[in-house]
C-alpha cells in the first residue's frame, strides 16, 4: 500500500499519537496504547477506516479468552503472513486505531490483520475495516456495570452479521448465544469449543425457553438446537473432517486446546497448513505475561488472569497441585466497579488449598471465601501475600488490573506518583 | 422449628448478579444457629414449590425476566408460602415483577405478580449504577444503615403510601428524586442492592430469618463476624468519606 493514501493531516494524528506512546512507554505509566489511540481519534476520527485500507483482517470476540486466542491465531497464522496486531488487551476502538497507527505500510508484504475485539466494539471495528473473518468464541456475565447483558450482545452480533453475508464466521457451537449470533451467516465454521459456564445460557435466546444439556450438546423445544460441529476437539486431538492434529501446547489447560482449535479453523480458510500452525503454536509458554511461571521471594508462582465466573471455571482446572493459592480482586472500572460475580464462582474448589485473599476488593473475596468454607487470610498487597504462603509452588491469580498492578510491581516499575500521573491522564481524556 | 427450607427462585432465569448468594448467606445462617436447612433451587424444569419457609429472587436480563414473572403470575407459589408464613427477598428484576407491572424487553409493560403495590417504568436518563446506601424503615428495627451496589434502567414507582425498605443516603433507589429504596410489606422485601445484599449486610439478614424463626442467638463465630465488619465498614467509609 503506497503512504499516499495517507493524507497530511492523518500522517500529523499517527505521530502524534506515537509520540503520546513513547512518552506513555518513557514514564512507564501505561501500557502505551489507549491514551495515545485517543488522542489519535480525537485529531482523525476515521482513522481506524483510513488506516486499515487494503489490509484483509480476522477480528475474535467473546467474553473470555479473546486474547489468548488472538495470539494463538497470530502465531499460527504468522509463517503464512506479516501480521499487524492490537497491543495486547487494548480491544476498544483507541487500542485497535493505535495498533493501526504503528502499522509499517511499506515494509508490509502479505499482510493480515489479526485483532481482539472488544465484545460491545464488534460491529463497529468490523464494519470500518475490510473484515474477512469473525471468531465468536462465547458470551457470559462478565463487569456488568460497563457491558451491557450477554443477550443484548449477542443480539446485536445477530443483527451485524445479517447484514455482512460476505464475512466468513469461527463459532463454539457448544454456546447457544454463539449459535443464536452467527447463525444468520451463509458460511459459518462450527467448532465445538466447549462450555464450562452454562448459567447464561439455560434460557433460550430464540423463545425463553430451558435450553437441555447433554453429553451430545443441547436443544430446546422450539427446534433450537447444536450445529453439527466442523471443527471437534477430544483431549488433546482436534479433529477436522477427516484430518486428526495432535495439540500439545506449552500452555496449560484443556481450555487453551480448545482455543487453539479456533484458531486452527481461522487457519484453515486462510489455506495455512495445519501441522506447521500446531507446531509454531506449541512453542509459546506465555501470553503477555499469563500462565507463565515467575519466581517471587523464593516461591515458583504461576500467574493466572481471570475476571469472570467463566474463567475462574478453567482457574481450577489450572491451580493443579499448587499448594498456595492467592487471589487478587480489584474493582476499577477495567475490572467492574460491583464484584458481585465472586458468589457465581464456585470457590468452594479451593478447600484445602492455603489460600490467601488480596486485592482491594480482599474483603468481599473474604466474607464469599467463609460461606464456602474455605480457611484463608486477608493480606491486601499481593507481593506481601504470595511472600506469606507455607507453599513452594503458588498460583495467582488476580483479576484485570490486580494482575496488571502485579506484573509492574515485578518489573519493579511501580511508583505512586507515576500512577498518579497515569491517573490524571486518563481523567483527562476519558 | 428445626427444620427450614430456602428456595433459590429460578436461579437460571434470574441469577445474573451474584445474587444467589443470598440464598447461601440465609441457609448458613440458619445453619449456625442449630437449623437443618434444605437450600433448593427451583429452576424451569422443577418449578417453584408453595411449602418454603424462606425464598430469594435476584436480577437478570429482560427476557428471562418476563419469561419468569409469567411463570409465577400462573401457579402463584409465592403469595401461597407467603400467607403460611414464608418470607421473601426479591433484588433489582426480581423486584420490579413482584410490583403490579414492569417492562418487557418490547419496553411494553407486563403484569406482575402483585405483592408489592408499585409499578416499574423505564428511565429515558443515565442507567443507575453505583454503590448505594440506605437508611432502613423502622420496621427493620436495629439494622444498620444499608449498602450495597445498584444497577438498573427501570424506576420503581410505589403507589397508594406503600412503604419502601429505606430511605437512600447515596445512589438512586428505585427513583431519580423519591430517594427511597424497595418496598417492603409484611414478611416480603424488595431492593435494589445487589452485592448480594445480604452478604453485605449481615444484619439485613438475620432480621429477615427472625421473621419466620422469631429470635435469634448471636452466632459465635469470631472470624466470620470480623470479615463480615470489615467488609461493612469499607463499603461504607467508600461512599461517605
Ligand atoms: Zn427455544
Amino acid at each position: 500500500m503506497e503512504n499516499s493514501i495517507i493524507g497530511p493531516r492523518l500522517r500529523f494524528a499517527t505521530a502524534v499519537a506515537r509520540m503520546a506512546s513513547w512518552i506513555v512507554r518513557t514514564l512507564n505509566i501505561g501500557e502505551g496504547a489507549a491514551l495515545p489511540g485517543k488522542v489519535l481519534l480525537r485529531i482523525y476520527p476515521d482513522a481506524i477506516k483510513d488506516l486499515s485500507r487494503s489490509l484483509p483482517t480476522v477480528l475474535i470476540s467473546g467474553t473470555n479468552a479473546k486474547t489468548t486466542t488472538t495470539a494463538l491465531c497470530k502465531e499460527a497464522l504468522s509463517g503464512s503472513f506479516s501480521i499487524v496486531s492490537n497491543v495486547t488487551g487494548a480491544n476498544m476502538e483507541e487500542g485497535i486505531a493505535f495498533s493501526l497507527a504503528s502499522r509499517n505500510f511499506l515494509a508490509e508484504s502479505k499482510s493480515l490483520g489479526v485483532f481482539e475485539v472488544d465484545e460491545a466494539y464488534l460491529a463497529v471495528i468490523g464494519t470500518r475495516m475490510e473484515t474477512r473473518i469473525i471468531a465468536l468464541l462465547n458470551l457470559s456475565r462478565d463487569q456488568l456495570d460497563r457491558v451491557s447483558e450477554t443477550r443484548m450482545t449477542s443480539g446485536k452480533w445477530r443483527a451485524f452479521l445479517g447484514a455482512s453475508p460476505n464475512i466468513k464466521v469461527v463459532a463454539n457451537c457448544d454456546d447457544p448465544l454463539i449459535v443464536y449470533a452467527a447463525q444468520v451467516s451463509p458460511g459459518v465454521l462450527w467448532v465445538a469449543a466447549g462450555l464450562n459456564f452454562r448459567q447464561d445460557a439455560r434460557s433460550c435466546p430464540v423463545c425463553g425457553g430451558e435450553i437441555e444439556f447433554s453429553d451430545s450438546g443441547w436443544t430446546c423445544s422450539c427446534g433450537f438446537a447444536r450445529p453439527v460441529p466442523d471443527v471437534k476437539v477430544e483431549g488433546k486431538k482436534v479433529v477436522f473432517g477427516g484430518k486428526t492434529i495432535e495439540v500439545d501446547l506449552g500452555l496449560p489447560g484443556q481450555c487453551n486446546v480448545a482455543n487453539a482449535a479456533v484458531a486452527l479453523g481461522i487457519a484453515s480458510l486462510l489455506n495455512v497448513d495445519l501441522d506447521s500452525a500446531v507446531r509454531r503454536m506449541s512453542q509459546m509458554t506465555e501470553v503477555a505475561g499469563r500462565y507463565k511461571r515467575v519466581a517471587i521471594d523464593g516461591h515458583s508462582v504461576r500467574l493466572l488472569l481471570s475476571k469472570n465466573p467463566a474463567g475462574w471455571l478453567e482457574v481450577f482446572d489450572m491451580v493443579g497441585d499448587d499448594p498456595s493459592v492467592v487471589v487478587g480482586i480489584n474493582s476499577q472500572i477495567a475490572d467492574g466497579r460491583d464484584p458481585s460475580w465472586l458468589w457465581d464462582v464456585p470457590f468452594e474448589a479451593l478447600r484445602g488449598k492455603e489460600v490467601v485473599a488480596a486485592g482491594e476488593r480482599a474483603y468481599d473475596l473474604s466474607v464469599r471465601l467463609h460461606y464456602a468454607d474455605v480457611a484463608h487470610r486477608v493480606i491486601k498487597d499481593p507481593l506481601e501475600a504470595i511472600s506469606a504462603c507455607q507453599g513452594n509452588e503458588v498460583t495467582f491469580v488476580g483479576n484485570y488490573t490486580s494482575f496488571q498492578d502485579l506484573r509492574k510491581a515485578l518489573d519493579g516499575s511501580e511508583s505512586p506518583f507515576l500512577n498518579s500521573v497515569r491517573r490524571l491522564g486518563e481523567r483527562i481524556f476519558r | 422449628m428445626t427444620r427450614v427450607k430456602v428456595v433459590s427462585v429460578f436461579p437460571d432465569l434470574l441469577g445474573t448478579y451474584g445474587d444467589s448468594g443470598n440464598a447461601l448467606v440465609v441457609s448458613k445462617r440458619l445453619a449456625l444457629r442449630g437449623f437443618e436447612v434444605t437450600l433448593l433451587e427451583a429452576n424451569l424444569k422443577s418449578g417453584v414449590p408453595n411449602d418454603g419457609d424462606f425464598y430469594l429472587i435476584g436480577g437478570g436480563e429482560d427476557g428471562p425476566q418476563a419469561r419468569a414473572a409469567e411463570l409465577l403470575t400462573a401457579d402463584k407459589p409465592l403469595e401461597h408460602a407467603l400467607s403460611s408464613g414464608a418470607a421473601l427477598l426479591a433484588v433489582c428484576a426480581g423486584f420490579q415483577i413482584l410490583g403490579a407491572s414492569f417492562l418487557g424487553p418490547d419496553l411494553q409493560p407486563r403484569n406482575g405478580i402483585g405483592i408489592f403495590d408499585c409499578v416499574t417504568h423505564r428511565f429515558e436518563g443515565p442507567r443507575s449504577v453505583g454503590e448505594l446506601i440506605v437508611r432502613p424503615a423502622d420496621e427493620l428495627g436495629n439494622v444498620g444503615l444499608l449498602t450495597g451496589y445498584e444497577n438498573h434502567q427501570g424506576v420503581t414507582e410505589l403507589l397508594h403510601g406503600a412503604q419502601p425498605l429505606g430511605v437512600v443516603a447515596a445512589g438512586n433507589g428505585n427513583n431519580y428524586g423519591t430517594k427511597v429504596d424497595g418496598a417492603i410489606d409484611g414478611r416480603a422485601l424488595g431492593t435494589y442492592m445487589h452485592g448480594p445484599v445480604f452478604a453485605r449486610n449481615p444484619k439485613l439478614c438475620d432480621f429477615f430469618i427472625s421473621l419466620v424463626v422469631g429470635s435469634l442467638e448471636p452466632i459465635d463465630d469470631p472470624d466470620l463476624i470480623a470479615a463480615h465488619e470489615n467488609l461493612y465498614l469499607e463499603r461504607i467509609n467508600q461512599v461517605i468519606k
